[in-house]
């Protein structure tokens, strides 16, 4: 197998866009070939493509090719829309990564884009309820908001977490996107402006849950051992781990224990040889604030049940334990859900270069992680990356 | 250069709910195997799938076991009374065909060994609780279709 890195990033601003799907595509990949030396759009062979539910939020299916045709990229290796909700610009990442390590692919491009913002929220939210089992949960309502409101009342029950210590999940992540210029939420929030935000779902107020974002963004995936051709400032891909369990509300392993997301860790450190301890940068998938803290749990930061604590402490702060999610994470930046995971994994891309706001620096930062988790986080997903060959 | 005259077309104004936007299941049997979980409910009784090899309890109901790929399935009654294991109140971000609803509660409900997802009627958000008794509720769509529902038990 060949080992793998990332050579280029590019991104659409995130936000509630003026721009279309394929304006938002077209943004993300004139920055992405901006962003490498001695590489056109001709020269790609895989691109996949990111999309979670372009057929509802943009009544357009079969996008992989119009994506190719908007990039001027003409795939002769492969080519695929990858699926998986809100991992399904990881899932886009793993194919590419796996094109070019079996040698099927020398230069593949993953590319994600989702337009959510949508005039009537009903329609949107309808779009976003067929996620989860629709027959049996959906028509329940059971769309994001609400799993994760009722996996967010057990946490508080079972463990003891607080709505003042998830707000600080959202302070934290609105701190540091306020330094990042492509975040689609750029203002500072308190305790008390998370806890006094509109009820979406109880207990989670509106400053708990990330928002409906426009956005694109794209990477390029190169054998290691050619990568300095295409860039000084490579980024390797060292490991990774992925599982899911059950799927609808009644076979999911717990409510408060991820189980598939211990084991998608322990699969991602066993793979890239290291430990959780290695970890300088974790860009995991803060959908709302619970989730963040029930991931300092399953990614071994802290113990079960005290995820809370971990960051009254200041734990996941740059310069504690961890730096958890200094792009300002999904909270901040916006959850594009095709794009989301290529953002923060051109997030590690842009720490390991130094290339963002000195305020969210993680200075120092050899190993940096992308997780994303989907559907009724029965499903998570790890990227290891690393500034260095390994 | 000339120009050209715009002309306006028609578009009907309004388009009702399609067909496939509906999260009710299709219930009859020309469109499922599992008709006879709506025929059931629609004789009072909420019911599942347990399969007669593995004896696991599956739910949703289903035509083959995941866990042995049997068809030896049976059909048994979960009773009517459940358990809230945990519940949240739909306000904002309804979808389509709910809208008219908020505010509601649903939530999980443990019965029969299953934690199954389903609103919770007749009860604010503010007056319930995490372990709180309810009873089995059936309703049904004017086109006839059925689903269940939990309802806060008058007798607690």
């Amino acid at each position: 197998m060949n080992q793998v890195a990332i050579v280029a990033g590019g991104e659409a601003k995130a936000g509630r866009r003026a721009a279309s799907w394929r304006e938002l595509v077209q943004e993300a990949g004139k920055a992405l070939f901006e962003d490498v030396n001695n590489l056109a759009p001709k020269d790609v062979d895989s691109l996949f493509v990111g999309a979670a539910q372009p057929e509802r939020f943009a009544f357009q299916s079969y996008v992989a090719p119009l994506v190719a045709e908007h990039l001027g990229i003409i795939p002769r290796k492969v080519i695929a829309r990858t699926e998986l909700a809100c991992v399904s610009g990881q899932a886009a990442i793993r194919y590419a990564w796996n094109c070019v390590a079996s040698g099927m692919s020398d230069i593949a491009v993953a590319i994600g884009v989702e337009k959510m913002y949508q005039p009537d929220m009903a329609e949107a939210q309808t779009t976003m309820t067929c996620v989860l089992d629709r027959e049996w949960d959906g028509i329940n309502c059971f769309s994001a908001p609400p799993i994760f409101a009722v996996t967010a009342q057990r946490h508080m029950y079972e463990f003891g977490t607080t709505q003042e210590q998830m707000a600080l999940v959202s302070v934290k992540n609105h701190h540091y996107s306020s330094l990042n210029p492509i975040a689609h939420l750029r203002k500072e929030v308190t305790i008390e402006d998370v806890l006094k935000s509109p009820v979406v779902a109880p207990p989670l107020h509106l400053f708990d849950c990330c928002p409906m974002t426009d956005g694109s963004a794209g990477i390029i995936l190169v054998r290691a051992e050619e990568a300095k051709k295409y860039t000084d400032t490579p980024m390797h891909l060292i490991g990774s781990g992925q599982c899911a369990i059950g799927n609808a509300v009644n076979n999911l392993a717990s409510l408060t224990d991820w189980v598939p997301l211990r084991r998608a860790a322990e699969e991602a450190w066993r793979t890239a040889k290291i430990s959780k301890d290695d970890v300088d940068i974790a860009e995991v998938h803060d959908c709302f604030t619970i989730s963040e803290i029930m991931e300092y749990e399953g990614l071994g930061f802290c113990e079960k049940g005290r995820g809370g604590k971990f960051i009254e402490d200041g734990e996941p702060y740059i310069g504690g334990k961890v730096a958890v999610n200094p792009s300002g994470g999904i909270m901040g930046c916006g959850h594009p859900l095709g794009a989301t995971s290529i953002y923060h994994t051109f997030e590690l891309l842009k720490q390991f270069r130094g290339d963002v706001d000195q305020g969210r620096y993680v200075k120092g930062a050899e190993i940096g992680i992308q997780h994303s988790l989907s559907g009724a986080a029965n499903q998570h997903s790890i990227l290891v990356c690393s500034r260095e060959p390994r | 250069m000339s120009k050209v005259k715009v002309e306006k077309i028609k578009r009907p104004e309004k388009i009702g709910l399609p067909f496939m936007l509906d999260f009710y299941p299709l219930q009859d049997e020309k469109y499922t195997r599992i008709s006879q979980f709506f025929k059931n409910l629609k004789d009072g009784h909420l019911t599942t799938t347990k399969c007669e090899k593995c004896k696991e309890v599956l739910w949703p109901p289903r035509i083959i076991c995941p866990h042995c790929h049997t068809e030896d399935l049976k059909w048994i009654d979960l009773g009517t009374e459940g358990e809230v294991h945990a519940f949240t109140e739909i306000t904002l971000g309804a979808p389509l065909g709910f809208v008219e609803d908020t505010p509601f509660c649903t939530g999980i409900v443990q019965i029969g060994g299953l934690l199954i997802s389903a609103r919770i009627d007749d009860v604010r958000y503010e007056d319930l609780k995490i372990g709180d008794k309810v009873r089995l509720k059936i309703v049904e769509l004017p086109d006839q279709r059925v689903f269940f529902r939990f309802s806060k038990s008058k007798n607690e």
